[in-house]
């Protein structure tokens, strides 16, 4: 069968097949991995090499400076850069989970290159004490780094993006620890991270809190390597007799335990996956021993390095990648010599078919009932496959096999071409990221469209995130500023053709944060022409300050309609111009000229009136100024009476003559000179009758002030002073006299002459303070005869009231009349036969 | 029965909305870890009772306090204030903090601007140099729903600030508010403005399309069919602040409905809103009118649409209340009468229960009712309506000069006066110069020469002008029917009912508006200031729901899932009762295929349109 040839590189381990497929043969030459400090990143990431100045080394024809050289995973040099930083020897080197490479020399300097081997200013120490004691050894995990230095102290970077180091606590120990593992924070309980340390024969849990001994039977004696797995459930250690042993992280009960038979520790000591455990020794062969039965061996005559994932181990060599995996049970089941599995016999179906022998339907016939199994089998199984044209044989078993199934996820195969579109453009020798689609799966589709953009390959990964259906925003911003800093020699016009073709191609996507970029790279003009093109004001107007723009800043906010963009622009300038310069900008402009009037009103009242003069609206002084005068008025120390009345006078004043500057406002002039003449009369008042009770009261006011205190004279000089008309002088009048109830001085007063507007202000007198026997008086003196009707409805006389309003002759009153007396039943009866003589007569 | 409208009834889901707003309150509250004092402007704490129950925030360990110039009394180490961006208020926050230093505490500061935070307050804050000690953040609330059906942004001063001091922030606020509605019910199809403050509203909120795309998706979705934008705050004071000539060009018009406002209310609910002032969806009353035998105590008896009764009468006409509730209570006591006397069923007994479980919300309008009618039978409040219909009616001009130059001697109350005198002038188009002096210089001596501002601001929102042309009110009043004579008030057929014969203009519009957009009423709008602009947003253009508003205008909806389609009606400057229930008629009226839903600034009164106005310069 075709498939033998598969299965025949699978090796045997306890129960579990392992295969290793080449990823690559590297393209890289003359790279010696034992010459060489080597950093991988996982995930298919990148690798940095660099000359390790700890070995002696012969130079060939090269430099004796050292270079930093970052490849891909298939040996494409991506950069370099020569080595040039202080601090002593590197100590150790490490990818962070954004790419970034973190090397750490032997005084505690961190330092940090991207991907284009360039230096990520500012560098961070470590700490004084790495400086004084030597950093000996680090172990990096994803986020994070445990720096232990000749002095048996222990540091800490728990986050590579914060960059804070800490102290750990001292484990108190004289000798030099023999190994150490890092359980990652996200791991732990406490959610800080914990160091394994092996010192003499203990195992110490140390985290930044304190220092605890592992208790237990399990570990027995020195140890001399640890590695945690990724998931940080289990623990990998190598004894000082030899032996490797794996529990599990809380040291409970020995999963796997066998003798290797060296005194000598491995160099490398790395997990496969969660199923098995690689040892590697520089001169014997590499070594994978699983939970039971024999190890397996590989051979190789190069040095290695592994290269632990999720899913498997990376095994780089001088010459070519390869891929160490467990074989996924879809594929064992498909592919396992002798498997007569549904999806086995779906794949020989296929195989049937395309040789058109009619066994192909026999074999179909066969595994009816588990054809959906079997294609799901095929479609999972060409998922983990590295070899396209073996991934293309699975699908088209998968899909010959759907179209006999009635009830299976069709989406599931074009889903899974996506997937496999997607990872086989990535896994390009070019780009180099040799991802397996579990770790692809746990990475996000985001992410590596954010390491595609970090690299530089941006179109690559737009065309992914098109094809998956993300926001490409991302990629093209990325772009445009990589654009900006790479093309200084193209001007500025040319530029921004270019860079608006592209970015038009994300609706919603920030030219602001573009310009931005532009401007940081000292080009402006570009920077201007770009926040030209930004819709969100919010976003365009800081930036058009920033790059000195004032007007075009003040006219877009005052568009967008956004008074707090308006303010924003407003307190810039007013910050930078002179007063006068300010002024002349916002001047013409209606609502940045409001929003200043209305916020200076309240808290820059001097410098507002300076505006006003300055634009000559001289009214708006006035009322600032007479405003002002109240103000003054209301000071504490403005206590009644006293000589404060001249400044608040004297404002006034100025107030009148500002508005008789305009002819508009003679009413607002002539009306400050009353008040200021009134003002000088209340204080008189004051004096004269020793009772702070006038000033800030009204002319009316003041009126009826002087008649309820007696003093008719002062009344009368107020009245003739600001000429107040005979009919408001009546109703004033009469209401002081009733509020002192002065019925007399009342009657008095009505007969000095026929008022002018007659006699209701006395009868409304007289009903509202309840004197109905007073009220008689005026009554009958009302010229109208509904008036006279509503009087004595309102004082209850019900007979007089209708015989009022039948010789008005209004049946409305007279029903509206009837309501009021509606509880009385005799007075109800008079006003229906009174309304019937009057429908009568109206007939 | 609790203050928090039940909104289960909506046509919209406010309640999610309503829910954001709680989580969102809650989350603050909940970062700032540990005792803390918060210190709510008392305004925004009303607000905030109709979006949460004050006992829920005391589980988070919340001393609450109301702001005021006194400095804060608690022992708890952090402050929060939560306050609406306004520059008054940093002071007083500040001198709370100055005051602290002053007496060596040291107190963690948090200051949550409501909506937003903005850069004046910050400045302020600045400028007296506590910045740097206040932590600063926000709380996005744009809207609340007052009742099921109306939502509001809680814009106090939004007309004074827009048309007193062209402080246009509160239109981009209103744009921002219905922007986070669509966010949530979907873009809106088509947008009718009338009004300059609209038409910028309708400007900004397109602003907002273009600089935060939807996503097509979200555009088929749209729960709104149309946004209606109406104005209070007309174009006309608007060019007023800026010069003199501006002011001639469009003195000839009448501002977009000013008018209807300064009436008074004849609905239950606008009645009790003239009379006793409804805030946030409650009225307070001494608890002596309520029967509650308590000296001295206040009450609040909430208004919303949870009380089945008040659903029923708040936007009948008083005078019909009167006669439902007698009704209603007449009925009863036969039920009670038959019950006791003859041999009832269980069911029909069980039926008597149910009617009895109304029995606490027919006492409390009862009790209601009564007290108004106290206001109501005064011969000077039937003086003032009579007055209303006569200047609405532009019959006697000198009779109703003579009434408010009588008023003014009297010195009745300042806000009764303008509230007549403003309708005098609105519907006069301004009053002839000797005129508009005399009762300005007369209005000054009676009440005061500080008024000199409130006047002054009266005249830039061109309320009360001088007379600069003739009036157009006549020909709108007749275009559109405004005056109906023999309303009847019991089962009326026009919204007139609810000034007993005057129709709101503002509702006489938005009627129009719905049903036929405004290309029909050209003629009439050219009448009325400010610009008018009908749009339909891209993407719409062939869209079924835009087919089925052509076809409503034969006063069938044909939206094939039996939705009736729905319009958000917003006022720009604020909304009464009883254009609201003028509103609630039209939408209940059959042949109307439309839900209305209104979105206010405020719900206003003209007293309190008229307070605003207010500036006194001591």
């Amino acid at each position: 069968m075709a498939n033998v040839s598969v299965a025949a590189e699978w090796q045997l381990l306890y129960n579990r097949y392992y295969r290793k497929p080449e990823l690559y043969p590297l393209r890289w030459k003359n790279i010696d991995l034992s010459r060489n400090k080597v950093a991988c990143a996982p995930f298919g990431g990148p690798i940095a090499v660099i000359r390790d100045d700890s070995k002696i080394v012969q130079l060939y024809s090269e430099s004796a400076l050292r270079k930093l050289r970052i490849f891909t995973s298939s040996g494409v040099l991506i950069s370099d850069t020569v080595w040039k930083n202080p601090g002593g020897r590197l100590i150790g080197m490490s990818w962070t989970e954004d790419q970034t490479l973190i090397c750490i020399v032997q005084d505690g300097t961190v330092y940090r290159y991207n991907i284009h081997a360039e230096l990520i200013e500012p560098n961070v120490t470590l700490g004084k004490e790495c400086f004084e004691q030597n950093v000996v050894e680090c172990v990096f995990w994803g986020n994070g780094v445990v720096c232990l230095t000749e002095g048996g102290l222990l540091f800490c970077i728990p986050d590579f993006k914060v960059m804070r180091p800490c102290q750990l606590a001292e484990t108190g120990a004289e000798d030099l620890p023999n190994c150490m593992a890092v359980i990652e924070p996200k791991y732990t309980v406490s959610g800080n991270v914990e160091v394994l340390v092996g010192i003499g024969d203990r195992i110490l849990i140390v985290d930044e809190d304190g220092v605890q001994t592992v208790e237990g039977e399990v570990v027995q004696g020195l140890v001399q390597k640890m590695v945690v797995s990724w998931d940080g459930k289990f623990l990998a250690i190598f004894t000082h007799d030899g032996r490797i042993l794996v529990t599990d992280i809380n040291f409970k009960g020995v999963l796997l335990e066998y003798n290797c038979e060296s005194a000598l520790p491995p160099e490398q000591l790395a997990w496969c996956g969660l199923d098995s455990v690689l040892l590697y020794w520089d001169d014997t062969p590499l070594l994978m021993v699983g939970p039971r039965g024999d190890p397996v061996h590989y051979f190789y005559d190069e040095p290695l390095l592994l290269i632990p994932e999720c899913d498997g181990v990376r095994i780089l060599s001088n010459t070519s990648l390869e891929f160490l995996q467990r074989v996924p049970d879809s594929t064992v089941s498909i592919f396992k010599i002798g498997s007569t599995s549904p999806a086995a016999l779906l794949y020989d179906a296929l195989d049937h078919f395309d040789r058109r022998s009619a066994k192909a339907d026999e074999n179909l016939r066969l595994i009816q009932k588990s054809l959906p199994e079997a294609v799901e089998a095929c479609i999972d199984a060409a998922g983990h496959e590295f070899d396209v044209s073996r991934q293309r044989t699975l699908l088209r078993a998968a899909s010959y096999g759907q179209a006999f199934c009635s009830n299976f996820q069709r989406d599931r195969i074009q889903e899974m071409c996506k997937t496999l579109r997607v990872l086989n453009a990535v896994r390009d020798p070019e780009i180099g990221i040799p991802l397996s689609i579990n770790q692809y799966k746990l990475l996000t589709p985001s992410v590596l469209i954010a390491r595609l953009v970090n690299a530089h390959c941006h179109l690559l990964a737009l065309r992914i995130s098109e094809y998956v259906g993300m926001n490409q925003e991302v990629v093209i911003m990325h772009w445009a500023c990589s654009k900006i800093t790479a093309s200084l020699a193209i001007p500025d016009a040319a530029l921004l053709e270019i860079l608006l073709d592209k970015l038009k191609l994300c609706r919603g996507i920030s030219y602001a944060a573009v310009a931005a970029h532009a401007d940081k790279n000292g080009r402006r003009k570009l920077a201007a022409m770009l926040v030209e093109h930004e819709p969100r004001s919010s976003k365009q107007v800081p930036l058009l300050l920033s790059i000195g723009e004032e007007d075009t800043a003040l006219m877009k906010a005052t568009e967008s309609g956004d008074t707090d963009l308006v303010y924003l622009v407003l307190f810039h300038i007013w910050q930078k111009k002179q007063p006068l310069e300010f002024f002349g900008m916002i001047q013409a402009r209606p609502l940045p000229r409001d929003l200043f009037i209305s916020y200076a009103r309240c808290y820059k009242h001097e410098f507002l009136k300076d505006f006003f003069l300055s634009t000559g609206q001289l009214q708006e002084v006035a009322f600032l100024l007479w405003k002002e005068s109240w103000e003054l008025g209301k000071n504490p120390m403005a206590s009644k009476g006293s000589p404060l009345h001249g400044p608040r006078i004297k404002l006034i004043d100025k107030a009148q003559n500002l508005f008789a500057e305009t002819k508009e406002h003679t009413f607002e002039s002539k009306a400050a000179e009353e008040h200021a003449k009134l003002l000088r009369i209340q204080h008189e008042l004051e004096v004269s009758t020793k009772q702070a009770i006038f000033v800030d009261s009204s002319i009316s006011d003041t009126i009826r002030t002087c008649i309820v205190l007696g003093n008719h004279r002062a009344a009368m000089k107020v009245k003739t002073e600001f000429k107040v008309s005979e009919k408001r002088w009546y109703w004033l009048k009469v209401f002081a006299l009733a509020t002192t109830r002065d019925w007399e001085a009342l009657e008095k007063f009505s007969k000095e002459k026929r008022p002018p507007i007659g006699y209701r202000p006395f009868v409304e007198a007289c009903v509202d303070a309840d004197e109905k026997g007073e009220a008689l008086k005026y009554i009958p003196k009302l010229a109208d005869l509904r008036e006279r009707a509503e009087a004595y409805a309102r004082i209850g006389m019900a007979k007089e009231a209708a015989d009022a309003a039948s010789q008005a002759k209004d049946g409305e009153l007279l029903g509206r009349l009837k309501l009021t007396f509606q509880q009385n039943a005799a007075a109800s009866s008079l006003f229906d036969s009174l309304r019937d003589r009057l429908s009568f007569q109206g007939v | 029965m609790a203050q928090i409208p039940n909104l289960d009834n909506s046509p919209l889901n406010l309640k999610s909305l309503r829910e954001q707003s709680q989580r969102d309150l809650v989350k603050i509250l909940k970062d700032i870890r540990g005792k803390k004092c918060l210190v709510i402007e008392p305004k925004l704490g009303g607000t905030l009772s109709l979006i949460i129950q004050t006992s829920l925030l005391k589980e988070y360990g919340i001393e609450l306090r109301h702001l005021s110039a006194e400095s804060v009394q608690t022992d708890c180490s952090k402050v929060v204030y939560l306050v609406p961006s306004q520059r008054d208020l940093m002071k007083s926050i500040s001198s709370h903090v100055h005051d602290d230093i002053s007496k060596g505490l040291q107190r963690e500061y948090y200051i949550y601007f409501v909506p937003r935070r903005e850069i004046q307050c910050e400045r302020i804050l600045e400028e007296e140099k506590v910045h740097h000690l206040i932590t600063i953040g926000e709380y996005p609330l744009y809207v609340v729903p007052l009742d099921e059906d109306i939502l509001s942004f809680e814009l106090d001063l939004a007309y004074k600030q827009c048309q007193v001091d062209g402080d246009t922030g509160s239109l981009w606020h209103i744009a921002k508010a219905i922007h986070k509605l669509e966010s949530t019910f979907g873009a809106i199809p088509n947008v009718r403005a009338k009004g300059k403050a609209s038409v910028m509203v309708a400007d900004i909120l397109d602003r907002m399309h273009t600089e935060e795309p939807m996503n097509s998706s979200d555009m088929a979705l749209s729960e709104i069919n149309t946004l209606i934008l109406i104005d209070r705050e007309a174009s006309l004071p608007f060019l007023c602040t800026n010069s003199y000539y501006n002011l001639k060009l469009c003195a000839a018009c009448l501002q977009v409905d000013m008018i209807t406002p300064m009436c008074s209310q004849l609905t239950y609910e606008g009645l009790i809103d003239e009379f006793l002032r409804i805030n946030n969806g409650s009225v307070e009353l001494d608890s002596s009118i309520m029967g509650v035998q308590q000296e001295g105590k206040k009450m609040k008896v909430p208004l919303n649409s949870s009380d089945k009764l008040l659903k029923e009468i708040r936007d009948l006409n008083f005078e019909v209340v009167v006669q439902v509730l007698k009704q209603k209570a007449t009925s009863m006591k036969q039920d009670y009468a038959e019950i006791t006397t003859a041999n009832q069923s269980v069911s029909e007994l069980k039926d008597f229960v149910k009617k009895l479980n109304s029995l606490p919300e027919m006492t409390r309008h009862i009790n209601l009712a009564q007290h108004l009618s106290t206001f109501t039978s005064k011969p000077s409040f039937l003086a003032k309506l009579d007055m209303e219909h006569t200047i609405i009616e532009a019959s006697s001009y000198d009779i109703c000069l003579e009434y408010i130059e009588e008023m003014i001697h009297k010195q009745e109350p300042l806000i009764n006066v303008l509230r007549l005198l403003i309708l005098f002038s609105v519907t006069n188009s301004g009053l002839p110069k000797k005129n508009f002096d005399y009762l300005r210089r007369e209005l000054l001596h009676s009440y005061g020469f500080e008024h000199m501002a409130t006047l002054n601001n009266l005249e830039k929102v061109g309320w009360l002008k001088k007379q600069e042309s003739k009036s157009n009110w006549l020909t709108v009043k007749r275009a559109l029917q405004l005056i109906v004579e023999d309303t009847d008030t019991a089962n009326p057929n026009d919204i007139a009912y609810v000034f007993s014969g005057y129709a709101p203009l503002s509702i006489r519009l938005v009627h129009n508006a719905v049903l036929s957009g405004w290309r029909p009423m050209e003629e009439i709008l050219k009448l009325l200031p400010g610009p008018h602009t009908e749009t339909k947003r891209a993407g719409f253009t062939s869209s079924p729901s835009f087919a089925t508003l052509q076809g409503a205008s034969n006063g069938l909806d044909k939206i094939a899932d039996g939705r009736r389609s729905l319009v958000l009606v917003v006022f720009v400057g604020g909304v009464t009762f009883a254009e609201i229930a003028a509103l609630r008629f039209l939408s209940a009226r059959e042949g109307m295929a439309y839900d209305l839903i209104i979105g206010t600034t405020k719900i206003v009164s003209g007293h309190s349109l008229v307070e605003t106005i207010f500036e006194r310069f001591g």
